[in-house]
């Protein structure tokens, strides 16, 4: 018997490479911000200016859980 | 099929398997939760910045130093000296750029660390190995790769003695 889940897939079979695609693209652009978070704070450390490394240390641990909020909609392996 | 034989098969089986084109594939799921992992450790690292930022302030010499006398270095030269009593031998330079004026910076440029100098014709400070140059009054940046101005210690002087000491208002104390 075919379900609702089947019949989406039959009918749009690209959605989970376009899902998997866009998910890794969103993660490339969250670690590309860190990497720029990680850069000031580590410049804005060595003149003692510790608000903005706590900023930044605050900005990068909500990216961190976006990113792994993201993982939880990878598209299953195939075969499963 | 390949697809349900993975499903069954052992994780260790998965990770170590025969054939090559088995064991360099990577999908873009690995890559992904690789992107996760990567997300996490710079994160962690930003912590450590931050941690390490609070366990070790800015280690500003405490009192005054003295240094030299007046009459030992003449107006337009600089002398080098090494703070041994901070936690770490930080080394300094000292310079006369007036009459009366004397001015006392981090010998370490913010750039790559190397040592600065003191150049009486163009009236900068030079690093000479990427040539970056610096303001001699206020240790700013005014050329090349330094990001950052030189740290800079008051300089008083005192009967013909000239003392150094952490200035004041020099850096933004960590709250």
């Amino acid at each position: 018997m075919s379900d609702f889940r089947e019949s989406q897939n039959r009918a749009h079979p690209n959605k989970t490479n376009t899902l998997m695609s866009g998910i890794v693209v969103m993660l490339i652009s969250i670690v590309g911000i860190q990497v720029w978070l990680l850069y000031s704070a580590l410049n804005n450390a060595l003149e003692d200016n510790l608000n903005i490394a706590i900023a930044s240390f605050v900005g990068s641990v909500l990216l961190f859980v976006v990113s792994l909020f993201l993982l939880k909609y990878l598209p299953a392996p195939r075969g499963k | 099929m390949a697809d349900s034989d993975d499903s069954k098969m052992p994780n260790w089986k998965r990770d170590f398997p025969i054939r090559q084109e088995e064991a360099t594939h990577i999908s873009r799921r690995e890559f992904a939760k690789f992107l996760g992992i990567l997300s996490g450790s710079l994160a962690l690292g930003n912590g450590a910045i931050v941690v390490k930022s609070i366990a070790f302030p800015g280690n500003d010499p405490e009192g005054e130093y003295f240094i030299c006398n007046e009459s030992e270095v003449p107006v337009g030269q600089m002398k080098q000296f090494v703070l041994e009593h901070t936690v770490r031998e930080i080394p300094y330079i000292l310079i006369h750029l007036d009459k009366g004026e004397w001015r006392s910076f981090e010998q370490k440029c913010t750039h790559l660390s190397c040592a600065v100098r003191y150049r009486a014709d163009i009236d900068q400070i030079e690093c000479p190995c990427h040539h970056g140059y610096f303001d001699s009054r206020t240790g700013a940046p005014l050329q090349g790769p330094p990001p950052r101005a030189l740290p800079e210690l008051a300089v008083r002087v005192r009967d013909g003695k000239v003392y150094v000491a952490a200035k004041e208002n020099n850096q933004t104390q960590p709250s």
